[in-house]
Order: C-alpha cells, then sequence, then structure tokens
C-alpha cells in the first residue's frame, strides 16, 4: 500500500444496514478525494439519471494522502459528492467540502474514505470507532440541532471523559473528541439548501446534501480513531512545513486568538468566550453591514451565523436573500418593490420585516427554512425553485435583482474575473474558487488582507483582525508584464502564454471586441487558463484536497521576486507523505482525467452545449466588482481598475465555448468529449457508455500537447 | 531520591493556543516517522463547542523536579538523562510495559504516552531522541512542536517557570513573552 493512505474505504448500506469495504488500492490512480469519489461513483451508481433524493443515490466522503497529516492548508479537509438537489434545473452531479478534523480522524481509524448508499427505514447515525463500526438508533437525535446532535454524540462514544483526560479506546488511548458529520432540522426536513456540519461551523453546503442525507434518515457519521499515517519521508515533510511557513510569518505574536483546522498554519477561524468557533469570514457575511435601516451589530451576526450552522443551513444559499452587497438581498428587494410581505402576492409570513437587521428576523427567517414555515417552505426549495414557483424566475434572472448566474447558485466572485462563470457554467456549480481573484497591494501595506473577525483575548472585544490573503496579489514595484510572466511560467503544463491572464473585454460600447476574441476573455488564450484552473483544482485542490483559502499561492509579500509557492509546494508535500515522485504536471493531467470523467456524468445526465448559458443579467452591464485585473490592449499591458463596468457578449461566450471545448477534445456543437479524448486519459469505459447513451462527441482532439 | 532539574521546559500558552494540532501531529512525526495523534508526546484536547478559554486543554510533560516517573521505573528505563541537560527520558528498549510511570504521573492528561502498538512508555524529551528530523533537538537545541506552532504558542525555557503548581500548560507566551 502507498504511503499516505489508510488502505480501505468504508461502503455502508443504509437500507440494509451493512457494510462492506473497497480496497483503496483500486482507485488510487485518481490521487483522493473528488477523484476517488468521482470513479467511485461512476462505478456503484448505475443509473446516473436518477434524482438527489432516490435512494440509489450514492454520496461520497472522501480524504486524501495528506489528511491528517502535518501538511498546512489540506490535513482537515474532506470532499463530499453526490447526486446534489441543490442546483436547477437539474441537480447535477456535484461536490463541496468541508474542513476541521474529520478526514484525519477517519484515516486514524483506518478508512480512506466512506460510501453512503441507500436509505435507511428509521433514522440512524453510524458510529465508527476503528474498524468497528455500528448503525445506531438516531431518532433520539432526530430533531435535535447540529451543535446538540455531536454533543449527544460524544457523550454516547466517550461517556463523562473530561476534556485532556484520556480515553481508553481498545488497547488504545486518546485525548481527542470524535469527528462528527451531522445535519440538522433543514437536513431533516429535506431542504435543498441544508448542508452537513462539522464541529462547530465546518461545512458542506453547496449541493443541498444534508437534505440527501435526510431523505436517507441518516443523523450523523461519528468518527473515533486511534491509528497512525504511514508517511514515506518523514524529514522531508517536516522540513516541507517548515519551508511554507516561510510565507506566513506574519501572523506570529498577533494578540488575536484564532483558531484553525487540523495541521494548517492559515487559521481562519476563532476561539471566542461568546460564539461559536465556526462562524467567519463568508459565513457571517449573509446578514451582517446594513439592512433595510439597520445596521446589524457584529452581536446580532455571530448569533444569526451561529444559527445558520445550528439549523445546518447553506449559508451560500441564504446569502441571496437579505444581504444586498453580494447581488442578493432578493427578498429584501421584492419586499421594498411591494411584491413580497405580509398581505402581499407573496406572502412572507412569518418574517417579522419591521425587525430586519436584528435578531428576531434572521432567526424567524432560519426557522422557517429549516421547519418550512410559511414562506419558509418555498425557500427551502432554495431560491430558483422559490422564484419559479412565484412565476418570477426568468424575469428576475433578467433583471439581476435574483443574482444566481448559473444553476440557481448565487453570484459570488462571479466577474470581472470570467474564469468564475465560464467555469461555473461548464461544471456542475458556483466553482468557488480564488486562484484568481486579483487584488492590489497598498504601497503602504505589506499584504492584501482579508478581514475576518476574531475576539481579543484580553479584553474579550471582538474586533476585526487580519486574515490571510488568498488570489493574486498585484504589488506595486511589480510591472503588469512582470505580473502575467510570473503568472505564465507557474501555470504548467501550458507555460509562457502570458495572454491566457488578458481580461480585455468588448467594452461597453462592443469597439474592443476584435481583442477580446483575439487575446482577451472570449480567446483561445482564455480557454485555455480556464482548461488550466478546471484542471488544477480537480486534482490539486479537490482530490488531494488543498484548500481553497491557501492554494493556489501565485504571489508573495515576503518573497523579494514575488513568487509564491504554486507549483512547487503540491506536489512537494503529496511526495514527502506518498513517495510516488509525482510531479505538478502529473497532477494536472489526473486533473483532467476526473474533468473529463465528471463531464461525462453531467452529460448522462443531460448537459448539452446549448444548457451553457450564464443567466440573462451577466450581459447587462453594472454587475461587476471592483477589482483589478490584467488586460492587453493596443500591445500594451496594463492593470486596469475600471474592469467594474464588465459584462459578457452573447456571441463572445458562444466563441469561448467553441474555444473550450476545442481545446478539450469536446464535440464543438454538442460539448460532449470524443472517444479519442477519453480514451487517451485512460477512459475507455466512459467512451463505451457515453456512445450506448447515443451521448459520445463525434469529433475532438485535446490540444494541450 | 534527589535528582538534578532539567535544563529546559516546555511551556504552553493554552490561551493562545489555535487547536491545529500541528505541535502533535510534528511531535509524533519525528519521533515515531508517521502522523499520529494517540502517539504524540505533547497532547492538545479541544472541545469545540466550548467556550474560551476553557475550550481547549494542553498537555505537556512538566519535567518534575521529583519525577515520579522515574521514581517507580523497575527497569532504569525511564531515567534523567545528565548527559543531555537531565531530560527526564524513557529508553523504549529496557521498557517493560508494567505501566507503572503512567500511574504515577500526576498530570491531567498524564503525559506518559502510552505506544499500545510497541508495548511502551513513552514521553517527551525535548525533541533529544527525534530520528526523523534534520534538526538537532534537546534543552540547547530545536523541538518539534515550537517549530510548528503557528502561533508562538509554544516555547522552551531554560528555569522553571514561576507561579502555581501545573500550569505549564497556561504560561503567558502573549506580549513580551512571545519571541
Amino acid at each position: 500500500m502507498t504511503a499516505g493512505y489508510a488502505g480501505k474505504i468504508l461502503r455502508l448500506n443504509l437500507t440494509k444496514r451493512s457494510i462492506s469495504v473497497i480496497d483503496t488500492e483500486e482507485y488510487e490512480e485518481w490521487g483522493g478525494g473528488h477523484g476517488m469519489g468521482s470513479a467511485i461513483f461512476w462505478d456503484l451508481c448505475k443509473d446516473k439519471t436518477i434524482d438527489g433524493f432516490d435512494p440509489r443515490n450514492s454520496i461520497t466522503i472522501m480524504s486524501s494522502p495528506l489528511s491528517g497529516t502535518l501538511v498546512p492548508g489540506v490535513s482537515g479537509r474532506s470532499e463530499v459528492q453526490g447526486i446534489g438537489i441543490q442546483q436547477y434545473p437539474i441537480g447535477w452531479f456535484t461536490r463541496s467540502n468541508f474542513g476541521g478534523r474529520f478526514s484525519g480522524m477517519l484515516k486514524a481509524a483506518g478508512w480512506d474514505g466512506i460510501v453512503i448508499e441507500g436509505a435507511a427505514d428509521t433514522p440512524v447515525w453510524v458510529n465508527i470507532i476503528n474498524d468497528k463500526v455500528s448503525f445506531e438508533d438516531a431518532r433520539n437525535l432526530w430533531g435535535l440541532d447540529t451543535w446538540e446532535t455531536q454533543q449527544e454524540i460524544w457523550k454516547a462514544v466517550t461517556g463523562n471523559a473530561g476534556l485532556g483526560e484520556w480515553l481508553r479506546i481498545g488497547d488504545a488511548q486518546t485525548t481527542q473528541r470524535p469527528a462528527v458529520l451531522c445535519i440538522g432540522p433543514a437536513g431533516e426536513n429535506l431542504s435543498r439548501s441544508a448542508s452537513l456540519i462539522h464541529d462547530a461551523g465546518n461545512g458542506a453546503g453547496q449541493g443541498g446534501f444534508g437534505g440527501v442525507w435526510g431523505s436517507k434518515n441518516l443523523k450523523a457519521v461519528s468518527v473515533q480513531g486511534t491509528g497512525g499515517i504511514k508517511i514515506a519521508d518523514p524529514k522531508a515533510l517536516m522540513d516541507a512545513r517548515l519551508w511554507l511557513e516561510q510565507y506566513f510569518s506574519y501572523q506570529k505574536g498577533e494578540q488575536a486568538v484564532p483558531s484553525g483546522c487540523e495541521g494548517c498554519i492559515k487559521l481562519c477561524t476563532f476561539r471566542s468566550q461568546k460564539y461559536g468557533n465556526g462562524s467567519s469570514c463568508a459565513d457571517a457575511f449573509w446578514y451582517s453591514g446594513e439592512m433595510g435601516n439597520t445596521e446589524v451589530s457584529l452581536d446580532d451576526t455571530q448569533k444569526s451565523t451561529d444559527l445558520a450552522q445550528k439549523y445546518g443551513v447553506n449559508i451560500c444559499d441564504i446569502m441571496a436573500y437579505v444581504q444586498k452587497l453580494t447581488f442578493g438581498g432578493y427578498l429584501l428587494t421584492l419586499y421594498e418593490m411591494g411584491i413580497l410581505g405580509p398581505g402581499k402576492t407573496i406572502d412572507s409570513a412569518p418574517l417579522p420585516w419591521d425587525k430586519l437587521g436584528t435578531l428576531e428576523f434572521s432567526e424567524a427567517l432560519l426557522k422557517a427554512i429549516a421547519y418550512r414555515e410559511g414562506i419558509g417552505n418555498d425557500l427551502a426549495e432554495g431560491p430558483a425553485r422559490a422564484a419559479k414557483k412565484w412565476g418570477r424566475l426568468e424575469e428576475d434572472l433578467a433583471s439581476g435583482i435574483l443574482a444566481l448566474p448559473q444553476w440557481g447558485m448565487l453570484w459570488h466572485w462571479s466577474l470581472p474575473g470570467v474564469e468564475w462563470p465560464f467555469g461555473s457554467i461548464l461544471g456542475d456549480r458556483d466553482i468557488a474558487e480564488h486562484d484568481f481573484e486579483f487584488h492590489k497591494v497598498d504601497a503602504e501595506k505589506k499584504e492584501h488582507d482579508f478581514e475576518s473577525l476574531l475576539v481579543d483575548e484580553d479584553t474579550n472585544e471582538h474586533e476585526l483582525t487580519r486574515n490571510r490573503p488568498t488570489g493574486v496579489a498585484i504589488y506595486p514595484d511589480q510591472t503588469p508584464e512582470q505580473l502575467v510572466e510570473l503568472l505564465a511560467g507557474k501555470t504548467i503544463p501550458y507555460t509562457g502564454d502570458p495572454f491566457m491572464f488578458s481580461y480585455a473585454w468588448q467594452g461597453t460600447n462592443g469597439s474592443n471586441m476584435a481583442e477580446a476574441l483575439k487575446t482577451g476573455i472570449y480567446s483561445r488564450h482564455k480557454a485555455k487558463m480556464v482548461a488550466w484552473h478546471r484542471h488544477y483544482t480537480r486534482f490539486w485542490k479537490q482530490s488531494i484536497l488543498y484548500c481553497d483559502w491557501m492554494f493556489s499561492n501565485f504571489t508573495s509579500a515576503i518573497k523579494p521576486d514575488h513568487s509564491g509557492f504554486t507549483p512547487e509546494a503540491e506536489p512537494r508535500f503529496l511526495n514527502a507523505v506518498a513517495g510516488q515522485n509525482l510531479s505538478f504536471a502529473d497532477g494536472m493531467e489526473i486533473g483532467r482525467k476526473v474533468w473529463n470523467l465528471d463531464r461525462a456524468i453531467w452529460i448522462l445526465q443531460g448537459r448539452h452545449r446549448d444548457m451553457e448559458k450564464p443567466a440573462a443579467f451577466l450581459f447587462k452591464p453594472g454587475i461587476a466588482v471592483d477589482n483589478p485585473l490584467p488586460v492587453y490592449i493596443n500591445g500594451k499591458w496594463s492593470v486596469d481598475v475600471s474592469l467594474v463596468d464588465v459584462f459578457l457578449d452573447e456571441s463572445g461566450v458562444e466563441t469561448f465555448k467553441t474555444n473550450f471545448y476545442e481545446f478539450e477534445g469536446w464535440d464543438t456543437s454538442t460539448g460532449w468529449p470524443s472517444r479519442g479524448t477519453l480514451e487517451d486519459l485512460g477512459l475507455q469505459g466512459v467512451a463505451d457508455e457515453l456512445e450506448s447513451a447515443g451521448k459520445l462527441g463525434s469529433s475532438g482532439t485535446y490540444n494541450g500537447e | 531520591m534527589k535528582f538534578p532539574r532539567s535544563e529546559g521546559y516546555l511551556v504552553v500558552d493554552s490561551k493562545k493556543c489555535a487547536g491545529c494540532l500541528s505541535c502533535m501531529l510534528a511531535c509524533a512525526l519525528v519521533h515515531e516517522g508517521e502522523e499520529n495523534l494517540v502517539l504524540s508526546r505533547i497532547q492538545i484536547s479541544r472541545n469545540t463547542f466550548g467556550l474560551y478559554p476553557k475550550d481547549i486543554k494542553a498537555g505537556t510533560c512538566l519535567q518534575c523536579a521529583k519525577p515520579k516517573c522515574v521514581d517507580v521505573c523497575p527497569t532504569g528505563a525511564c531515567y534523567v538523562d545528565e548527559v543531555h541537560g537531565n531530560v527526564r527520558v524513557i529508553d523504549e528498549s529496557k521498557c517493560d510495559g508494567c505501566q507503572q510511570c503512567l500511574e504515577a504521573c500526576p498530570l491531567v492528561p498524564k503525559m506518559i504516552i502510552w505506544n499500545h502498538e510497541k508495548n511502551v512508555a513513552m514521553k517527551c524529551d525535548l525533541c533529544l531522541n527525534a530520528p526523523y528530523w534534520s534538526e538537532q533537538g534537546g534543552p540547547e537545541g530545536k523541538q518539534a512542536c515550537v517549530e510548528v506552532c503557528p502561533v508562538d504558542a509554544i516555547k522552551l525555557v531554560k528555569k522553571v517557570p514561576k507561579g502555581p503548581k501545573v500550569v505549564l500548560d497556561e504560561f503567558n507566551l502573549r506580549e513580551g513573552n512571545a519571541r
């Protein structure tokens, strides 16, 4: 067995309440995480066209060889996959990902992943203690929130052992609490906006897997492990860890009390005397700032976010309802238009609009969704289906008051960085991959910051403190040419093409269309860049599980040449742990294979070129967020801050799609991979299945070599 | 029996700790060559639903002035290493697995680590014997947990810290005390 892996994958059949074991070796070629999950789903879920609520839906929760190791930004993450119920109009085969310590504990228990199939006839939770796996009665847990559920399970597994006391498990002993992944009331009530929650706020929200678990009568999976993980080269791992810390030295000695996932150095969450420790960053954004006539207090923001974690509601969905700063605020907008409210066309009971901006309103909204009360019954279906039921979907997607760029999922960083909407529409979900989110660094600041709520340990005052950066920084001492050359040098295997990073667009009056098609956002160069991003994330971030909030890392404030640790770090850690001497390019090729396998599943679900159209509001001005981007116009590179005007052009997007399909070796009329493309990747069986479904692309050759 | 005092003490500020368990992963890695929280000689336990500062309990060996683990060891496996700064260490090859040291340890959690795979007791040696690390440990060297901690919540000090008994996990490494 290769180092880094536990060697076994646990297969649970909830219908029969039985278990079986898959040998991890059968799937090692996929790396781990998403790749393994897709391959297992392909093999086990015979009919890919089933609905996400169908008991035959196979859900995988996968770790990677790096889970539970000293590799920062990976160790604690888990990948969840299966047919989703959130996306619109089709619940695509999709993914979500959560942090914490679940995957590390899973490996310590001897498992690389879990496959969940079937549905139990009454509520169950699964108790994994090393190689002992049992189905437990969850009727007493049904109705509890996610925090109560986990603490009840802790009690059941660890008895009354105090914090820090050794707990005997067989011959071994541990001071650790079991790692539990569970659903709250929203999942129990089959909401499409329901998440899986681990610890206080590590959530897998996108895809609606909480509702899928609810439909399977699965309340929780608890893992307690006391084993070890073999490491191919321990010295190399320790050296690599200390090497990477050099890139992150500036938080040392700060006064606040950050906390983080297992093995990480980025520490995106915090310890608090008042609040849950998982409600940080964008989570808390859903109910903060100005709301109607009220400024939401920090206290109400944190409490509202904790409530969302407890009810197990997907915050990415509810962000669409009353937070206007994210191109959301849909319910609030309809309320202000006089369409939604007490006694209006859309009755909004039980929402207390006079209390908007307070905890009373947020609690009423969350409770309504989780328990399907009043308007909550519509909202439990997610924003797209709610709008559809109200007969408003087309109109509101066109105007943009319902800001769902693709697949019924909320606007994120969708423009001006086009790889975001393009990658999302070509895939299954809002990509939520911040690799190319550009930020300009002020001359006086060392690093671009995200601000995150942290607690001052001595005063217990809550204050905004620096979080560490993600995306690409643009430094004052760096020319635009240096920036794009840096990126072009790091994007193996497509190095040497700086036009991949030009965001030149057609312009407000369309006068720059020729450049946009030639070197800009609709060009073959951009198609290659989007392909790089799809392949990179599919392998390095979603299969090996490098966290989006830390990887990739193109730029560094600390290094004199501003060169970040991508593409050196990714294979360096993997090889120290697993010892397979895999290159960055090898990983990219596996990523391309995973991406094509996912593509095949979507095609069997009904995907066609004609469906891959962003929502109408993306083709109108006034939607992009204010981020600077490199552009190449009239033979000259610059960093343009005026791209806040960016919107898409319909024919330009179609040209981009053709360029992209051509690059990937997919049929340009359908968007379906050709037999040659799939067979080159070793996916003959996939090609056969597409062919028998009449959905194999008739032509296309991969153009990346 | 009288023992010479250790020339180094590992202290943890549990109020500063981020709960990332990196120290535990590093400890097991450099000593055992694998990742294993159970075999770490520093232990961080976290109640992820608890409120600060009682949400984290840190455990480190105090290198006691009167080490009961050394006192009770019937085989001489647990001893004071006078060649290397008087660190209290266990020679695993001499340990017969009687677990008397584990029972004698007064700390919570007990900082004698039971290796159930080898049936031997282990303890913090300040990285004196860390075969899977390129650095030199001991009171004059480096400690893996100190090196990897992202928030400088662990430190090696040369003298017994002042304060009430058994509070090394509440050593203040904030403000002026941080390195």
